[in-house]
């Protein structure tokens, strides 16, 4: 891979902006700085470029530009990744996705819709509400995220537990493969023909192109929904409560999990009406027909009380269960109150192992010193440990980074997985052995040589990296540019 | 030593058969070197191995409810049979998930899955033949797809052995899983060509409490579809959205009137009850029937209702289309074998857009010429509303007259990039997949 020399610069600049214009190219230092970590701080890498790009076709003349130049490109949405995975961490061209944002076709009768990648995951269903329909993946960034970047990374979100993750919502794709021929990937029809493509691009974390187009299914909006708050007082009994419901054929739409110290991180910044004594909550969502509804959320209490809940109470109105559904959402934001940074963990294990793995990661922290606060898909047995920790306290860092290696063996050890949703990126590459034989990698590794032979799309990322070729890694906290400046705090 | 006196000292003198004993493995017409039947998922990674060196290409079997699906092999070779490899290894009833070997039968495992209130919510014909291993590979579905999706949708974790002999893993056991790329989605429908799916890892549901399968007979194909697309656009939740024309519906034993709905519910009794009701008034403003209950039987024919039509059927066909334009594509298809005087039956899982096609000639040995020029015209009329159409099912002389798939164009190419990464000497069933991979 070619590295670009500061007198090659202002050459590549001018045919950048033949291509995608003027204001469709930054390189200035401070510019540049904005694009250089994703919202897992920890790391950090510098492109050359930033380029806009507005259609397909643009996309394509870039990627060919840096396929004839043998530099690296990535492609990025809004940045709100939690794994590295859309850093340039060898240089090159960042494509930014943002410019190409548009619902480009809705098809009510067929329930699909044609997207370009830079939407916002929220803005589908806005502009799909008003006909009584919603985009199923609601990843909890859904108000920032893209679509492509959800392309990227697979991504899942609370109510996926009935739902499924974004693989199962997409149907074609048009891409612009690493080389600039612009493929469709599936069309608009349930069936693909031969190899499933779409579903193997869905996930692949942007090492396998780019995608321009993008056919969602749109699904209607249910009848009725329902939200259950039960609240336990050890964290054990919650993690049976998951199992009783599953065990009496329930499968609500979402079951989240909310341990004491994110109870009282969110009731000391939002109020939502969660008691501040409680070991754990569990926030159940059923959803569907009017009919039946009482019956289900019937058996859902039964269960919960069952397993020891002390109280369970369920949202009379939609104000009452949008308050429920503040405290799970912010949960993220509410942890400033309590710590200065955390670390996010994306653990998955089978659901069954939720009490002995609850009890092991928090065993795990306290070991090193640390508190963890867990919120988390709990239907799914997707795990969502955060370590808190000062950036500032030398070392403590260091201990994040070893307790969060200990949790992953953990889920590992369980049959479970390193990510759920957020994807390997930089962050989890090294992990990638605790789950995956060299063979299974190998052929991971050939899949990706189909798509992307040269490599230049999306280096360094997912496979365990050869240590001496990247400088990145993990580096004391500072505040961003933009957090300094006041204009945005992370979440 | 010979490949067969290798194969012999890994899998036992009487799991290598040769000679008479394979006439149930015989594929269009073509007889292989032999079958082998291993035992574990090491000899079946000893056996691949072993005829890679050789070059002798394999041609996975499952229940082999499938095998005429796709062109015809150039050479069949080793037929590797999965059969023994039947085991249903782990299944957790708390996690929602099931690891089986990919002999087990569909039948099998269903039955053991429902002794403890759970199933695989997958429903394709043949279940007492049909294989996991068979089904993923085929990615074979049934009526209630609809609701449920298909192999992709529920596939977590596989287990295969790749052209070199390695047993490499993708996915895993658990429901949500964004490690590494997602090899069990390559692996469905790849029809035995990437590698030898030995093992798998699915994604369960709870058992409804209830289930019902009811019938709308419509005068009009055309009312059936305008009452289709209201159903769909309604609050109505259903598992299966099947939509028959006469002889399919003639086949399943029902009145053989110019079109036929079937629609199926789950979940609990009064929400059964409410959505049947609910559909009667979906139904009656476009001109159906009142539902009328079907037998439990009916569910497990409607994937091959059309096929069943005919003692002699010509050829089969299956096309992927919008929803919104089944019920035309059917029309518009009978009229188009009536032209060149041929019979044709469909059925649909009309829901999701997805028809089969069977045609019939009133002659013993019919002429392919027209036999083919019809299914170049349905492919034709497919690819013309943004789907697609393959033979699914024909003899040879109606094979050769026309692509057995359809033409998947630039993605086509990346197809044969990545059957050249993983089998480099194209000897996993070779030639009969989409493209020629």
């Amino acid at each position: 891979m070619a590295t670009l020399t500061e007198t090659r610069k202002p050459a590549l600049r001018r045919e950048l902006e033949a291509i995608v214009g003027t204001s469709g190219v930054l390189s200035e230092p401070d510019e540049l700085l904005v694009y250089e970590s994703d919202g897992l701080t920890l790391f950090r890498a510098l492109a050359d470029f930033i380029v806009f790009p507005t259609s397909a076709e643009q996309v394509a003349a870039v990627v060919r530009l840096a396929n004839r130049e043998g530099i690296p490109f990535v492609a990025r949405g809004a940045g709100t990744g939690l794994a590295g995975g859309c850093l340039p961490t060898e240089g090159g061209l960042v494509i930014s996705m943002m410019r190409m944002n548009r619902v480009l076709e809705v098809d009510y009768d067929n329930q699909i819709a044609v997207v370009e990648p830079g939407l916002v995951n929220l803005h589908l269903s806005w502009a799909v509400g008003p006909r009584g329909f919603y985009y199923a993946p609601d990843p909890s960034s859904q108000q920032a995220c893209t679509i492509g970047g959800n392309i990227a990374t697979n991504s899942g979100g609370p109510h996926t537990l009935k739902y499924g993750v974004t693989v199962n919502h997409v149907l074609g794709l048009e891409v612009v493969m690493p080389d600039g021929e612009i493929v469709w990937l599936g069309g608009k029809t349930r069936d693909a023909l031969g190899y499933d493509l779409p579903g193997v691009f869905v996930g692949s974390e942007g090492t396998f192109g780019i995608a321009t187009k993008i056919v969602v299914r749109i699904l209607k909006k249910p009848q009725a929904v329902k939200t259950v708050l039960a609240v336990f007082e050890r964290i054990e009994q919650a993690s049976v409560a998951v199992s009783a419901i599953i065990a009496r054929g329930l499968v609500p739409a979402a079951v989240e999990m909310i341990d004491q110290l994110t109870i009282q991180a969110v009731e000391d910044a939002f109020g939502c009406g969660y008691p501040r004594d409680a070991a754990a909550a569990l926030l159940i969502e059923l959803d569907g027909l009017v009919v039946g509804m009482d019956t289900q959320a019937e058996r859902i209490v039964a269960a919960c009380r069952e397993a020891g809940a002390r109280e369970v109470r369920t949202a009379a109105d939609e104000t009452q269960r949008q308050l429920l559904w503040k405290g799970r959402k912010s949960a993220f934001g509410a942890y400033g109150r309590v710590s200065p940074a955390y670390m996010v963990m994306d653990g998955v294990i089978p659901r069954t192992r939720l009490p002995y793995v609850i009890g092991r990661v928090n065993e795990i922290v306290a070991a090193h010193g640390l508190r963890v606060g867990n919120v988390f898909h709990a239907g799914d047995g997707n795990l969502h440990p955060n370590i808190l920790y000062d950036p500032r306290k030398p070392g403590e860092e260091a201990r994040v980074m070893a307790a969060g290696a200990e949790i992953m063996k953990v889920c590992a050890e369980v049959g479970g997985s390193i990510s759920g949703e957020h994807g390997i990126g930089i962050e989890k590459a090294d992990f990638m052995p605790f789950i995956f034989s060299a063979a299974d990698l190998a052929l991971m590794q050939r899949l990706k040589d189909a798509f992307n032979p040269r490599g230049l799309c999306n280096p360094g990322k997912v496979f365990p990296t050869r240590k001496s070729c990247v400088e990145i890694g993990p580096v004391a906290y500072r505040p961003h540019a933009i957090e300094t400046q006041g204009l945005a705090q992370r979440f | 030593m010979s490949l067969l006196d290798k194969l012999r000292a890994v899998v036992g003198q009487a799991h290598v058969l040769t000679g008479v004993e394979l006439s149930r493995y015989v594929i269009e017409g073509r007889t292989p070197e032999a079958a082998v039947l291993p035992g574990s998922v090491d000899e079946v990674a000893a056996i691949v191995a072993h005829a890679m060196e050789t070059g002798v290409p394999i041609v996975p079997w499952g229940g082999g409810s499938a095998i005429g699906v796709g062109a015809p092999p150039a050479r069949a070779g080793l037929v590797l049979v999965l059969t023994r490899l039947d085991a249903l290894v782990e299944h957790e009833p708390g996690d929602l998930t099931a690891t089986a070997q990919a002999g087990i039968t569909i039948a099998a495992l269903q039955a053991a899955l429902r002794a403890r209130g759970q199933w695989l919510s997958l429903d394709p014909p043949d279940a007492a033949r049909a294989t996991l291993g068979g089904v993923l590979a085929a990615n074979a579905s049934g009526p209630r797809r609809h609701l449920y999706g298909t192999a992709r949708d529920l596939l977590i974790g596989v287990t295969v052995v790749t052209a070199d002999g390695a047993v490499v893993r993708g996915g895993g056991k658990v429901v949500k899983n964004v490690a590494g790329y997602d090899l069990p989605k390559l692996f469905v429908g790849s029809f035995g060509t990437l590698g030898v799916i030995v093992e798998a890892t699915v994604k369960l549901r709870p058992l409804p409490d209830a289930e019902r399968l009811v019938a709308v007979r419509f005068e009009r194909l055309q009312d059936a579809g305008v009452a289709l697309r209201n159903l769909l656009g309604s609050d109505l939740i259903p598992n299966a959205v099947d939509l028959l024309d006469g002889p399919s519906a003639g086949a399943l034993g029902l009145p053989a009137a110019p079109a036929t709905l079937a629609v199926g519910f789950d979940g609990l009794g009064e929400q059964v009850d409410w959505q049947v009701a609910e559909l009667a008034t979906v139904v009656v403003r476009c001109g159906g029937a009142k539902p009328a209950p079907l037998a439990a039987e009916t569910w497990a024919r409607l994937a091959s209702a059309s096929r069943d039509a005919f003692d002699t059927p010509a050829a089969v066909m299956t096309l992927s289309v919008l929803p919104a334009v089944v019920a035309e594509t059917m029309e518009h298809g009978a009229q188009t074998a009536r032209k060149r005087g041929l019979m044709s039956a469909w059925c649909a899982h009309a829901g999701v857009g997805h028809l089969t096609a069977t045609l019939c000639a009133d002659a013993p040995r019919p002429d392919p010429a027209p036999i083919a020029a019809v299914l170049e015209e349905w492919r034709a009329a497919a690819r013309a509303g943004g789907g697609h159409a393959s033979v699914t099912w024909a003899p040879l002389p109606v094979k050769s007259a026309l692509p057995v798939w359809d033409e998947a164009g630039a993605a086509g190419r990346l197809m044969k990039r990545i059957k050249a990464q993983l089998d480099p000497n194209n000897l996993l069933n070779p030639g009969r997949f989409v493209g020629g991979v």
